[in-house]
């Protein structure tokens, strides 16, 4: 029963999680996790949310576009991730796999 | 003030150390009045939690902001209840809530268990001290809720979507299900420490896992109704890592409280049940762990904290200690009944247990993942919910089935020919409702399918029991059939207590089942005036309004509601702009039906005055039998926990001879 299961996790995989930085160049699905610096330009609903998305801790940033629901605490500061990969040097979102990580001072266990 | 709160904890920590030190060293010794002594400082020890969470408390009602936490978590205009609530909103806080919790229950073991189970206590006793210790430690040296500083103004205050009457009772029985499966744990420990061997410690702990149990799981489906009533994405359940914390000793305390019935009726199982308790246990507190640690990350928010590292230590010891005892006492645990066939009662618990247990362990695999893959191969790999959902149908679907067979098959050996004759009701009514139900369309969703079906075997089949039974009591008592049941019922709370349960678990899973495989969701942007069908709703969005309120400005789009012609109303998604905290919440709207259990969740996205809106239409059947399920599922769960005299007296009669000798 664990051999099954320990197999199939490795065969459907997982996905990485990574920061900005260790992108690489690397083109195959990942969740990034970053800070939103910079103008939020562009329209969920339209042609795209448009931002960058920095190292929470460092200076290398990525340009994402993003297609689909935005949730609440989404703007510029916040810590998020998002799925998606790598085109052309811009991070192509995901729709629906954006999510918000919450600032620290609400330490609460129970947030969106 | 913050001094009368430090030194309580600093009182609570040294009479929980003389609990653990004195204790073992009576129970050693077999010292009877030092034993109490110990007992009593448990006692004591609640007391001083008592003041200490008292201390706290009225910091927050009095808005002492020289209290860091009372600064952190509050603010002045905060409403009353939510200033209550922010006692547990916060680290600290909620710390302090588990210590006065654990120190409550434990006491109420400590004079229940005086009565019940005099000698078993001995040893239970530096059990519950340890745990004591460990946590009144963490109070005092690292995470303390009494820190003061020169009082600002205003306090920081509460984040808006905590704002909610479900944030009032979710967390706490929550705390209250994770803590209370400490007591179980510890009169396990205490018995393997007594080197005892028989069931004395299931037969006390029954009712503490049970109760433990009950609010973990009522807890969590409070969680959930929050979520889809206020987080807004027309779900109720992610896989997210801190749901699964809740979830994974809930999971193994299903586990233990079957596989306890079978150490009591047959002696058997002895091993795997106490390992189930420390799971259970350990499973609780690597819940909190996960919580408090930030060593995940997951939609829920984590603040990078210094306990993380204690907690880790603190569960490395329960498992590293309790391992060693169970190792030590292998020769008492050796059980002398085996399993007879592998078509009977037992097996079937036998086979549940291993479901729950192998569910648990992939949820445990793969919330530890991401920190396994990152220690491995240096990046962490997340698994999201199809991992999940593809582990729920491949063991939650035989886990539904087994409920049904289980508790018609008999104990040590049925037969297949009777087990024909017993299944011919439920079978057929599943095979019939399958028949019916693809006809109708069902076959969309293979999993769905056979799930349905399941579940109208299962509920034929408890129908059936409760049927047998009352026809059974009747003919021998005479006398009405609704008497007749009720005395069925009152006779055998443990039986048909379960039995409700097993059908709350049932609305439970044509709830998930016709909310997830048979939902619908139609997104679009529209224009005023436009509109777009989802099922048989035909959806017109009117305009909007807008309008200022106590402490937010409320947009909502006007959305007319129409079914097969008929006007159902408006609804009214929308945003609402907090001024005070300058951050945007979505109002989802539900309009549910009350004849058949359906939702109508409407989001409205980039919705501004007078312009369009992008609408997003779900429509859920069945979604609210899962509130429903919440409801049955403790009124079952009170049915078998409700005292019985009768049982009792069995009970004093069975063990009264171990007392008198263990005394003696």
């Amino acid at each position: 029963m664990l051999a099954v299961f320990l197999v199939y996790t490795s065969i459907a995989g997982g996905t990485p999680q990574l920061r900005p930085s260790e992108l690489n160049g690397r083109t195959t699905e990942v969740a990034l996790v970053g800070k939103v610096v910079g103008r939020v330009t562009g329209d969920a609903r339209g042609n795209g949310l448009r931002f960058r998305l920095r190292d929470v801790e460092g200076t290398s940033a990525v340009p994402v576009v993003y297609r689909g629901s935005v949730p609440d605490m989404f703007r510029t500061g916040r810590d998020i991730s998002l799925k998606g990969e790598l085109k052309n040097g811009t991070f192509v979102g995901k729709p629906g796999t954006l999510v918000t990580k919450c600032p620290s001072k609400y330490t609460d266990k129970k947030q969106s | 003030m913050p001094d009368l709160g430090r030194a309580a904890l600093v009182v609570c920590l040294g009479l929980a150390v003389y609990a653990v030190v004195a204790g073992a060293f009576a129970a050693r010794s077999r010292r009877r009045r030092l034993a109490e002594s110990a007992e009593n400082a448990i006692l004591a020890s609640f007391l001083a939690a008592l003041v200490a969470s008292g201390v706290l408390l009225t910091a927050l009602l009095r808005h002492d902001f020289s209290f860091v936490y009372v600064w952190r978590h509050t603010s002045l205009e905060l409403p009353r209840p939510y200033t209550v609530s922010a006692f547990w909103g916060g680290q600290e806080g909620s710390l302090l809530l588990w210590l006065l919790v654990l120190t409550g229950f434990s006491a109420a073991a400590v004079l229940l268990g005086r009565r019940s189970a005099p000698s078993l206590l001995a040893w239970t006793v530096p059990v519950l001290g340890a745990v004591t210790v460990f946590f009144s430690f963490l109070l005092v040296a690292v995470a303390s809720p009494f820190a003061t500083q020169a009082a600002p103004a205003d306090g920081l205050g509460l984040n808006p979507s905590l704002q909610n009457p479900y944030m009032l009772a979710h967390p706490p029985f929550l705390y209250l299900g994770f803590v209370g499966l400490t007591i179980p744990f510890a009169f396990a420990m205490g018995a393997l420490l007594a080197r005892r061997s028989d069931e004395l410690w299931v037969v006390i702990t029954r009712r503490w896992t049970l109760v433990a149990w009950m609010l973990l799981g009522f807890g969590q489906l409070l969680g959930a109704h929050w979520a889809y009533v206020e987080v807004g994405w027309g779900g109720y359940f992610a896989w997210d890592p801190v749901e699964n914390a809740a979830l994974m000793p809930w999971l193994a305390a299903t586990a233990f409280l079957h596989s306890v019935m079978i150490q009591e009726k047959r002696g058997m199982l002895k091993i795997w049940n106490i390992l189930l308790v420390v799971g259970a246990f350990a499973l609780a507190l690597f819940g909190t762990f996960l919580t408090r640690s930030g060593i995940l990350s997951s939609i829920h928010s984590f603040t990078e904290s210094s306990i993380g590292p204690w907690f880790l230590g603190f569960i490395g010891v329960v498992v590293a200690g309790s391992t060693a005892l169970i190792v030590s006492r292998l020769p008492l645990l050796r059980s002398k009944t085996r399993l007879e066939s592998p078509v009977s009662r037992e097996a079937t618990f036998l086979y549940n247990n291993l479901l729950l247990v192998a569910f648990c362990l992939t949820i445990l695999w793969g919330v530890a993942y991401p920190i396994l893959t990152e220690a491995l191969r240096g990046e962490p790999v997340t698994v999201g919910p199809p991992y999940y959902n593809f582990f729920l149908k491949a063991f939650g679907l035989p886990l539904l089935i087994l409920m049904g067979i289980g508790p018609l098959i008999a104990w040590r050996r049925a037969s297949l020919r009777g087990l024909g004759r017993i299944f011919a009701w439920p079978l057929g009514a599943a095979v019939l409702s399958g028949v019916v139900l693809l006809a109708l369309g069902a076959g969309s969703s293979i999993p769905g399918l056979v799930g349905y079906t399941f579940c109208v075997f299962v509920l034929a089949s408890i129908v059936l029991e409760f049927v047998r039974g009352t026809r059974a009591r009747q003919a021998l008592s005479g006398g009405s059939w609704a008497g007749a049941f009720a005395q069925l019922v009152g006779r055998n709370r443990r039986r048909y207590g379960g039995y409700v349960v097993h059908a709350s678990i049932v609305l439970l899973a044509i709830g998930v089942i016709g909310s997830s495989a048979y939902d619908t969701t139609r997104e679009q942007r529209l224009q005023p005036g436009e509109s777009i069908a989802v099922r048989d709703y035909t959806l017109t969005y009117r305009g909007t309004t807008q309008e200022r309120g106590p402490n937010a400005v409320e947009l909502r789009a006007l959305v007319d509601v129409e079914r097969d012609g008929e006007r159902l109303g408006t609804m009214r998604p929308g945003k609402n702009s907090y001024l005070a905290e300058q951050q945007v919440s979505n109002e989802s709207a539900i309009r549910s039906d009350r004849l058949n259990g359906e939702d109508l969740f409407l989001i409205a996205e980039q919705l501004e005055p007078g312009g369009p809106v992008f609408l997003k239409a779900l429509v859920k059947p069945l979604v609210n039998l899962i509130w429903l399920a919440g409801f049955v599922f403790v009124g079952g769960a009170l049915i078998a926990l409700w005292p019985d005299a009768r049982e009792q007296r069995r009970l004093a009669l069975r063990y009264g001879r171990h007392e008198a000798l263990a005394r003696a």
